[in-house]
């Protein structure tokens, strides 16, 4: 019979005693970095950074929106002529500009590069302010004929000395207003009023509105209107 | 060797039809993937910026946003075709056919809707060069300058013209003014195809009132300058449920073309027997012929007595000197002159001031006649046949000067090359058929620096330029008399000159008819030479629309071939794909066999179009070139030829592989006054019923109508920019087509039946493919529309397999074109350019389904039946194609579906197609 051999020690434990609370620290830790990432993420697509709303693109031209709308009264399709015709709302080619201003304020400096335009020939390149991506067939003409009016979807441009994005412009946002379009509806003589807001009984008047022009929300919503 | 079965392929599914390409391998994807990545991560700060620029000053014309259409005319074999074309922001993007136009009425073909991408090829030529190397317009014009003034003191002695025959009156007028400036000066025509005139006077016929119409070689539905017009008049007396109505076709040619899958009565045989079978219809002697002749005959002859002054005897142009005297006096015979007229010439052709062509200009070169030689649009090198020695001919003018839109074979080796202006660059004129004078209207000015051919002539004579409006409108103004401009604008508004103006009638000489055909010699089997169904001479070579476009009944795609009926294949053991060497009269090319159903045994038919070497990028070195053995200009028919197998193979690739219908009855016939089949059983459905509320977008197609040209499938791949995807992609099956034409086959020899099927997406209203998409990127729409919804679709190709019909196609690759390509300019800017890894299928045309609804709505109407006309509808010159509202019961879609025989594809998988079709018509003789 041997002796029976000598027992080694057992080896020191891997963690302390803290071992399991750090464990689940750093699961935590883990966990909210996770969530965290998740948020800035979430945070990050619905900021004013990344949908603009409320900021202004540099301009090629200081123009502003207050004084020719909200001030002078300039009706929208002077300038955005083929609003009520073409899916593109149109902007107004140099030559508009010029109507007024080979007369008016021709030689400031803020006019200048409207003169370099129409002098060269060059295109003014504005920033667009309201973007869809290229997979959405936005038009404007059937928006007009059915009683949505400039300021619902570009907001008070009267208002605004530079241009800004004033809605979301995602797919919910337009999805939104094609479940209900009740609330956004105007008599078409008011489509261009640049001051409209709604009356309190827009809901019932909406309504009214859609029976008149024959808006049908189930068709609003099939993928192929804005998708094709 | 195991029996050959044409219909029934070994490999129905090509080996490697889920691999990626070969020029892509594993590695050079993770490395272009992992440089992408990259990329990415620098740009992905904010959403994208867009800049607009608008006009400095608009054009009153133009409305951005809005397409803009004009009426214009593209030549077909120097005749108009009349089009309206579609531009938006001043590119055009689409071409339809003129409705005002009587050789177009409306209608297209496959090669004018592909003629749009000719003029975004970024091969085409766009600058001068002078022996290969870059030059001006002003380095010509001085150099040119100097020559006509040597040239003119000798009047011109020295100088030849080749251009291709037309019937445009300006190009005329200006020739002859060269003419009468230079009068030693000599202007040659080359064209590798038909001539449609013959003893100065060419032949014209009143399809849609013919009973019975006799087709001897001739593929009138197709192939002819008034083919758009035949086939619409052909189509009117051809519904499904047409009665009595019903004409009768019969056609006897040697290999199976669009007409004579269209025949009720078709015999497949060799030119070289005609002569016996017009004979024996003649005379009614059919004891020498075969069985089969000898029924045809028989039954032709007795139908001839019995439609007396209402059968129409029609000759291909391709035909020789006596069919197409037999086919002349039949009709006189038959008392049916007043549907077979002739009246003079319109095409230069015939034209008395012309010293002939490619033969008589080498003669000349070669006896060194020629100093100075000007080629204007045209590509003898490559389409002259190898008699003409033309290459080497060209070494004997002093000065070579080639205007053509590609540098082509003949531009590389003249000493001067000069870019030609597309037709949709210039302006013009020309005529119809019929003689109806349209306006060439550009579209857009020449993208580079480019002159027509009318300019050109103008220069030449002259030494000054002047634009190809004045021209035009030089030529138009004597005509008018009074109120030149408000005529003027009246045509170019209409398209065609259509309130009485006439310009004097073009000299016609009645000598020198057509070239000689070749002496038919005893021994070996009979080649034949035809104009490609997509490329034509070779035109159209670097088109890639036509080149991925299935030929009819071989489904051949980016290649040319040397056809061989089946049995003859088998009895020569050769296999489809082996090349073999056809030799001929001290010629030999190689070329591999495709296997042609309906063709006359004994004979080969090969090609033009192919082998190609300065056609550019798409064209060069696809195929092979069947001029190396044409004996000459005109001829068509060349006997003795000897076939030897090479024991190469060379891929061939095809769009269909499978042409039997196995007991399905996917084709369905029906005879006037036939019984239809019963209709379907209805087999309920747990979804709701349709229709509802609204509208119901369906499709109706009349298979007894449809003569299977393919126009539809072009007009869809220009409407909906839809990629090609070349060959290595096609061969696994992956062509991107939204609508096909599915062909079937029953029956053999003078008993072959041909059904052509064209196939969009069905639009079930039971889909399957909905069914199965995970991420819901294929719904239904409540007006009924199967929509496919590109931003969602993740590329799980789940929908595609389980589509019954197989009309859904995925972009395995990216298949746009490089970004700067001018081709993006064609693309229509109302339909998504879809990315690699989404699937995409027929819409209906949704984006005109759109435009149209909202047109209504803005003007405050309900939207009328006929407002929305998808691509294919609007081409197809046969009226088969029928879209509209199912949900109102007095559209035309609503009476088609109606009728008797009304049928949908597999349609006990209970889908419930909305496109549905009308039985084929076949209306045989009653057996004497």
């Amino acid at each position: 019979m041997s002796e029976p051999a000598p027992q080694r020690p057992p080896p020191a434990p891997l963690f302390g005693a803290g071992g399991t609370a750090l464990y689940r620290a750093a699961l935590g830790v883990v966990a909210l970095s996770l969530l965290g990432a998740a948020t800035a993420v979430f945070a990050y697509f619905h900021a004013p950074w990344w949908t603009r709303v409320g900021y202004a693109e540099d301009q090629p031209v200081l123009f502003s929106h207050r004084h020719h709308v909200g001030e002078l009264h300039i009706d929208c399709r002077f300038c955005h002529s083929s609003v009520e015709h073409s899916a593109f709302a149109g902007l107004p080619p140099t030559e508009t500009c010029l109507t007024c201003h080979s007369q008016v304020f021709t030689d400031t400096a803020m006019l200048r590069p409207v003169v370099a335009s129409a002098e060269r020939g060059r295109p003014l390149r504005w920033q667009a302010v309201t973007r869809l991506p290229d997979h959405v067939y936005f038009d404007h003409s059937i928006h007009i004929a059915k009683g949505v009016g400039c300021t619902t979807c570009h907001g008070e441009v009267g208002q605004m000395a530079l241009l800004a994005k004033a809605e979301r412009v995602d797919m919910r946002w337009c999805v939104d207003c094609h479940r209900n379009p009740a609330r956004a509806l105007r008599p078409r003589d008011e489509v261009f009023e640049a001051d409209w807001h709604p009356p309190a009984d827009q809901e019932q008047r909406g309504r009214a509105l859609m029976a008149a022009y024959h808006i049908n929300t189930t068709f609003l919503t099939d993928c192929n209107t804005c998708h094709r | 060797m195991p029996p050959l079965n044409p219909l029934r392929p070994a490999d129905e599914f090509p080996a490697g039809a889920s691999d990626p390409p070969d020029a892509i391998g594993r590695r050079d994807f993770l490395r272009l993937a992992g440089a992408s990545a990259a990329l990415a991560g620098l740009s992905g700060c904010g959403p994208p910026a867009k800049t607009l620029a608008p006009y400095v000053v608009q054009p009153e014309s133009i409305i951005p946003g809005k397409a803009a259409y004009y009426a214009t005319a593209m030549p077909w074999e120097g005749y108009a075709r009349g089009l309206v074309a579609e531009a938006h922001e001043g590119r055009p993007t689409k071409l339809e056919g003129n409705p005002e136009a009587a050789e177009s009425l409306g209608a297209t073909d496959a090669q004018t809707q592909a003629s749009v991408l000719s003029l975004y090829d970024p091969d085409r030529s766009r600058s001068p060069r002078r022996g290969g190397f870059p030059a001006s317009w002003d380095a010509f014009e001085a150099e040119w300058g100097a020559r006509r003034q040597a040239l003119a003191a000798k009047g011109g002695a020295g100088l030849a013209l080749l251009a291709e025959p037309t019937t445009s009156p300006t190009f005329r007028r200006e020739m002859r003014r060269l003419l009468e400036r230079l009068p030693r000066a000599r202007w040659y025509q080359h064209t590798a195809l038909a001539r449609y005139d013959r003893n100065g006077r060419q032949a014209d016929a009143a399809v849609g009132e013919a009973d019975l119409i006799f087709a001897i070689g001739s593929d009138f539905l197709i192939s002819h300058p008034a083919a758009l017009r035949y086939a619409r008049d052909f189509a009117r007396r051809r519904r499904s449920r047409g009665g009595a109505r019903a004409n009768r076709l019969y056609v006897a040619e040697a290999a199976l073309t669009v007409t004579g899958s269209m025949a009720d009565h078709r015999l497949p045989i060799l030119p070289g027997r005609l002569a016996a079978l017009l004979a024996a219809i003649d005379g009614g002697e059919t004891a020498g012929l075969p069985a089969a002749e000898r029924e045809f005959a028989s039954r032709l002859r007795a139908d001839l007595a019995r439609h007396g002054g209402r059968a129409l005897c029609l000759a291909g142009p391709e035909q020789e000197g006596h069919v197409q005297e037999w086919a002349a006096k039949c009709n006189a015979r038959s008392g049916s002159a007043r549907l077979a007229w002739d009246g003079p010439a319109l095409r230069s052709d015939a034209d008395p001031g012309s010293a002939g062509g490619l033969r008589e200009l080498a003669g000349a070169l070669e006896a060194g006649e020629v100093s100075d030689l000007v080629i204007l649009g045209c590509n003898p090198v490559y389409t002259g046949a190898p008699g003409a020695d033309f290459a080497e001919r060209l070494a004997d003018a002093a000065f070579t000067v080639h205007l053509g839109s590609y540098a082509d074979e003949t531009g590389v080796l003249c000493g001067w090359h000069l870019p030609e202006s597309h037709y949709l660059e210039a302006w013009g004129d020309l005529l119809g058929y019929g003689g109806q004078a349209l306006i060439q209207q550009p579209l857009i000015d020449p993208l580079y620096s480019s002159r027509s051919a009318a300019e050109m002539v103008r220069f030449l004579a002259d030494g000054m330029a002047a634009p190809g409006y004045d021209l035009v409108r030089e030529t138009w103004r004597a005509a008018a008399g009074k109120d030149f401009e408000g005529r003027w604008a009246g045509w170019l508004n209409r398209g065609v000159v259509d309130d009485g103006t006439r310009l004097p009638a073009p000299p016609v000489s009645a000598a020198g008819g057509r070239p000689e055909q070749a002496a038919p010699a005893g021994g070996g089997l009979t080649l034949l030479f035809r104009p490609d169904p997509n490329l034509g001479d070779g035109r159209w070579s670097n088109n890639a629309w036509l080149q991925e476009l299935p030929r009819p009944f071989t489904t051949l795609v980016w290649d040319n071939a040397a056809c061989l009926s089946p049995d003859l294949a088998g009895r020569l053991g050769v296999r489809e794909g082996d090349v073999i060497e056809l030799s001929c009269g001290g010629r030999r090319i190689s070329a591999p066999v495709a296997l042609a159903r309906g063709q006359a045994d004994g004979c080969v038919v090969v090609h033009f179009g192919g082998g190609r070497t300065a056609a550019g990028g798409v064209g060069n070195g696809r195929g092979f070139d069947a001029y190396r053995l044409r004996p000459g200009e005109g001829v068509w028919r060349a006997e003795g030829l000897e076939i030897r197998p090479t024991g190469a193979w060379q891929r061939l690739v095809f769009t269909q592989h499978h042409f039997a219908m196995d007991g399905r009855d996917l084709a369905r016939w029906t005879e006037p006054g036939g019984r239809a089949a019963p209709a379907e059983p209805d087999r309920g459905s747990l979804f709701p019923p349709w229709p509802r509320p609204g509208h119901a977008w369906a499709m109706s197609i009349d298979l007894a109508s449809c003569i299977g040209c393919n126009a539809c499938v072009a007009a869809c791949q220009a409407e909906n920019n839809i990629p090609v995807v070349g060959p290595e992609e096609a061969f696994r099956g992956r062509e991107m087509h939204w609508i096909r034409i599915a062909r079937y086959f029953e029956g053999e020899g003078s008993g072959l039946r041909v059904a052509a099927l064209p196939l969009p997406c069905m639009h079930c209203e039971n889909a399957p493919c909905e069914l199965v998409c995970p991420v819901g990127a294929t719904v239904h729409s409540s007006e009924g529309l199967n929509q496919m919804i590109y931003n969602r679709c993740v590329g799980t190709r789940y929908c595609s397999n389980n589509c019954p019909y197989k009309v859904r196609r995925f972009n395995f690759f990216d298949y746009r074109a490089p970004a700067d390509s001018p081709v993006h300019l064609q693309q229509n800017p109302n339909v998504t350019v879809r990315q690699r890894g989404v699937m995409e299928k027929c819409t209906y045309c949704v984006q005109r389904i759109d435009e149209a609804r909202i047109a209504a709505e803005v003007a405050g109407r309900a939207l009328r039946d006929g407002d929305i006309r998808t691509a294919c509808q609007q081409a197809c010159p046969a009226e088969a194609i029928v879209f509209g509202d199912l949900a109102d019961p007095q559209s035309a879609v609503s009476r088609r579906k109606r009728e008797e025989g009304d049928y949908g594809l597999l349609t006990d998988l209970n889908t419930r197609p909305r496109t549905t079709y009308l039985p084929k018509l076949s209306n045989p003789a009653p057996l004497a």
